[in-house]
């Protein structure tokens, strides 16, 4: 069975880049337009293996989304991987602290997004 | 990637929209600290989506401008008039350069440096732009053949519950390079023993041509957490020597990893020339983090919802509901105002009438989306079959713009990629078969969406090889679908490819070709209510035609009247209207008549029907439908008018014929049927078909 992905990001065009290539990888995915939309989807959509996070988003960020999904018993170990630029290496570890699993840095190559999605859930 | 940077080019105006109206409420509340971090935001994606999209000189504009706002948020400058204007005035420059991203304008080119040099007056660099490092591009080291590598992984006890499986990481080291791995185990008591802690770490020997900081790119995510130790042996090819291997794996599973001077010193006796005086060893610390609260203000979100809002699918029914309620409303609306012979009151009703036509079509364009997007997906499909196949294949789209319910189109994702994979599998050949076929050596395969009617119609054209109807013919006599005797239309015989358990493909492939398929294809057609019909010719092609029905439940229609009912035709399949005798259409034996100097097959409604009497008036109407490429003209009675109808379901006790497809309410209360004209063609078809055998 096909891998489910959840994707939030406040920006479709992002949105729509790590869509298209991790599904064009043969993953199911899903997307979020901001934590509180994502949360509601994760809750809705009986699971998923990978949460790929944006941080700055509005109405709940990426940081606050990931503390929410650790609350949840079911997520607690969920791999979470977040969507940050070179210039937030402070956002960097407070989201390793809040329990990301690691991050993707913008901009990247569609090979390397694989690449890390692979390395964290194949 | 045309569909993505329309969305980047949609996102990116939306962005500078709201970048200008934040810039523009800073300016007169310049100490509010919420639009400050709003224009911060609004340009920090901005910058993120070009830099995506690899448009560099958007993104490295946007960064300088960005830093002013980091700066101004930080309290390290102070918001100025003159950064506000300059600010505005690349906002207007950047609307120019989303669409202009290599500047190839001249003006764009000169406001572009420009507008650089009066943004680094204000952040104090000089010179040219800075050059930012694209940590997508692997900076490679100068690595001169294969070094080996000693690496130390310990992983912190706790890793599995980060979610990350430390043998990954081991493998995809191991990836790098010839290797020996030598795992460890952490003793523990039996009381101390916690099963969801690990405790395994590893040596690693590896030769590599890849540089360290490939090798500590592995560790990336588990370097603050985990010790790494990563030394550089000056021999090389010790993974590949036997003592030092034998040497290496009696430390298997101790409990200490194996130390560095010892590998040295093996080294040495493994017969190597000199001897490093000491490997170079890096050690990965755990960074310490920094905390930063991040605080989402209200009006953030606010300016969010501008751009586009989700609305519950609920709430879009009770809309279409209600603006259905409205049409028929309006309909006896039209009938009273023509009924009391008042210009002002049809001068409203008429305008109502427009106003309910917008409203009706905005209501039900809300749930359409492009079929584009899913066409797009399939580029990729495309390209990875025909590789792996060996075939050379162009990939065409066309219609890309035909707007389609969302659910259908994901409906129909899966059931259009089963058939292209069997176009490119079954269908198209080899180059050189092709070539020897004098047929272009490149394949076609062409996706084209189309409308007609109140249908969209999607098909799947290639130029390869096409079905021998009679092999289908035989397989289905073998198969005992059909008796040898029968005779069978090349329609007919196709549509056994639709048979549950039926597939011709000699070989079964790993891409199509299971015997599971083509059925399932049907079926998932069939519950959107619609249809699929294959034709194809020998040497020529295939082409699959998909017709599906279009949620709009409105119509345009033309009401008619058939011996006292009412009938709808969609007006979208009227072509023309003629008036014809009655005699002329009773002494009619060849269900031709001529029309415009075209004879024009029709079909006598009345005596289909089973209406045993003649219409009262002399005359019948004859209107003319076209159904794909064939017109046909239907007989009615009288000709009502135009009708905006309101297609209801007709309810389970008719669910046994298909030539109604609904039926709407009549501003005098009274009940229209509507036709659905291509069952009616085929049923027309099949009976004359019936008479002649």
């Amino acid at each position: 069975m096909a891998k489910k992905i959840l994707i939030v990001d406040d920006s479709e065009s992002i949105r729509l880049v790590v869509g298209t290539a991790l599904r064009a990888e043969g993953y199911e995915v899903i997307v979020g337009n901001d934590g509180q939309h994502a949360l509601d989807l994760l809750l809705e959509s009986g699971g998923v293996n990978l949460i790929v996070s944006d941080l700055n988003m509005p109405i709940l960020d990426g940081i606050s989304f990931l503390k929410e999904v650790r609350k949840l018993d079911k997520y607690k170990y969920l791999p979470f991987l977040i969507l940050t630029t070179e210039s937030q290496e402070s956002k960097k570890m407070e989201a390793k602290q809040s329990g990301a699993t690691g991050w993707i840095i913008k901009p990247f190559v569609k090979e390397k997004l694989i690449a890390v999605v692979k390395k964290v859930i194949s | 990637m045309d569909e993505m940077k329309e969305t980047y080019i949609q996102e990116a105006n939306e962005l500078l929209e709201n970048l200008e109206s934040s810039l523009l409420s800073l300016e007169s509340n310049p100490n509010d600290g919420s639009n400050i971090e709003q224009v911060f935001r609004v340009m920090h994606t901005l910058k993120g989506n070009s830099s995506m999209f690899g448009l560099t000189k958007i993104a490295e504009f946007v960064h300088d401008l960005e830093t002013i706002y980091d700066k101004i948020r930080q309290n390290e400058m102070q918001l100025s008039k003159p950064i506000l204007d300059t600010t505005l005035l690349a906002l207007d420059h950047l609307n120019k350069i989303i669409i202009d991203s290599e500047l190839e304008e001249e003006d764009n080119q000169l406001n572009h440096t420009n507008l650089i040099a009066q943004i680094h007056t204000f952040i104090g660099k000089s010179g040219s732009v800075e050059k930012k490092e694209d940590s997508s591009v692997e900076t490679e080291q100068d690595v001169e053949g294969p070094i080996t590598y000693h690496v130390m992984f310990a992983p912190d006890a706790s890793i599995f519950l980060d979610g990350t499986n430390p043998l990954i990481l081991v493998s995809e080291l191991t990836g790098l390079g010839k290797n020996i791995v030598i795992p460890h185990f952490k003793a523990q008591s039996i009381e101390e023993f916690n099963p969801l802690d690990c405790i395994t770490f590893w040596d690693v020997f590896i030769e590599t041509d890849k540089s360290i900081d490939d090798i500590k790119d592995v560790f990336v995510f588990v370097e603050d957490s985990s010790t790494i130790v990563i030394n550089e042996l000056k021999y090389t090819n010790l993974v590949s020597n036997k003592e030092f291997g034998e040497y290496v794996s009696s430390y298997m599973f101790k409990e200490k990893s194996i130390d560095v001077n010892e590998i040295n010193e093996l080294a040495d006796k493994v017969g190597e020339s000199s001897v490093k005086e000491s490997s170079k060893a890096v050690e990965v610390t755990p960074v310490k983090a920094q905390t930063e609260a991040k605080v989402t203000t209200k009006k953030e979100a606010k300016e969010k919802v501008l751009s586009s809002i989700r609305v519950s699918s609920d709430k879009l029914d009770e809309l279409m509901n209600l603006v259905s309620e409205l049409v028929t409303t309006q309909a006896s609306l039209t009938l009273f105002s023509q009924k009391n012979e008042s210009p002002e009151l049809e001068v409203i009703s008429e305008n109502i009438e427009k106003l309910s036509r917008r409203l009706r079509d905005i209501a039900f364009g809300m749930t359409l989306v492009p079929i584009n997007n899913m066409f797009s997906r399939f580029q990729r499909l495309v390209r990875d079959v025909s590789n792996s196949l060996g075939k050379e294949v162009q990939f065409v789209t066309e219609g890309g713009e035909t707007e389609l319910d969302k659910s259908i189109i994901e409906t129909l994702t899966d059931p259009l990629m089963h058939i292209i994979r069997n176009s490119l599998d079954h269908g198209l050949e080899l180059p050189e078969t092709r070539e020897e076929q004098n047929k272009p050596r490149k394949g076609t395969v062409k996706l084209k969406a189309f409308y007609s009617g109140i249908s969209v119609y999607i098909q799947i054209i290639d130029d390869g090889k096409g079905i021998d109807a009679e092999i289908i013919r035989n397989k289905a006599i073998a198969k005992g679908f059909v008796s040898p005797e029968q005779e069978l239309s090349d329609k007919e015989i196709f549509d056994f490819i639709f048979y549950p358990g039926f597939s011709t493909a000699e070989v079964v492939t790993d891409i199509s070709g299971r015997g599971v398929g083509m059925d399932v294809v049907k079926r998932n057609i069939t519950d959107l209510k619609g249809s699929i019909v294959v034709e194809s010719a020998v040497g020529v092609g295939t082409t699959l035609t998909i017709k599906l029905p279009l949620s709009l439940s409105i119509i345009d229609g033309l009401l008619v009247e058939i011996a006292k009912v009412n009938y709808i035709i969609p007006l979208s399949v009227v072509n023309k209207c003629y008036e014809v005798s009655n005699s002329e259409m009773k002494g009619n034996f060849n269900k031709l008549l001529v029309l415009d100097d075209k004879q024009i097959p029709f079909i006598n409604i009345r005596r289909e029907f089973g209406y045993k009497q003649q219409p009262d008036e002399e005359k019948s109407q004859i209107i003319v439908v076209s159904d794909a490429d064939r017109k046909v003209g239907i007989s009615v009675d009288h000709i009502v008018g135009e009708y905006q109808a309101v297609v209801k379901p007709i309810g389970k006790y008719y669910k046994n014929q298909d030539f109604i497809s609904g039926a709407t309410i009549l501003g005098d209360g009274s009940i229209a049927l509507v036709m659905d004209s291509h069952k009616i063609i085929d049923l027309y078809t099949e009976h004359s078909k019936l008479e002649t055998k």
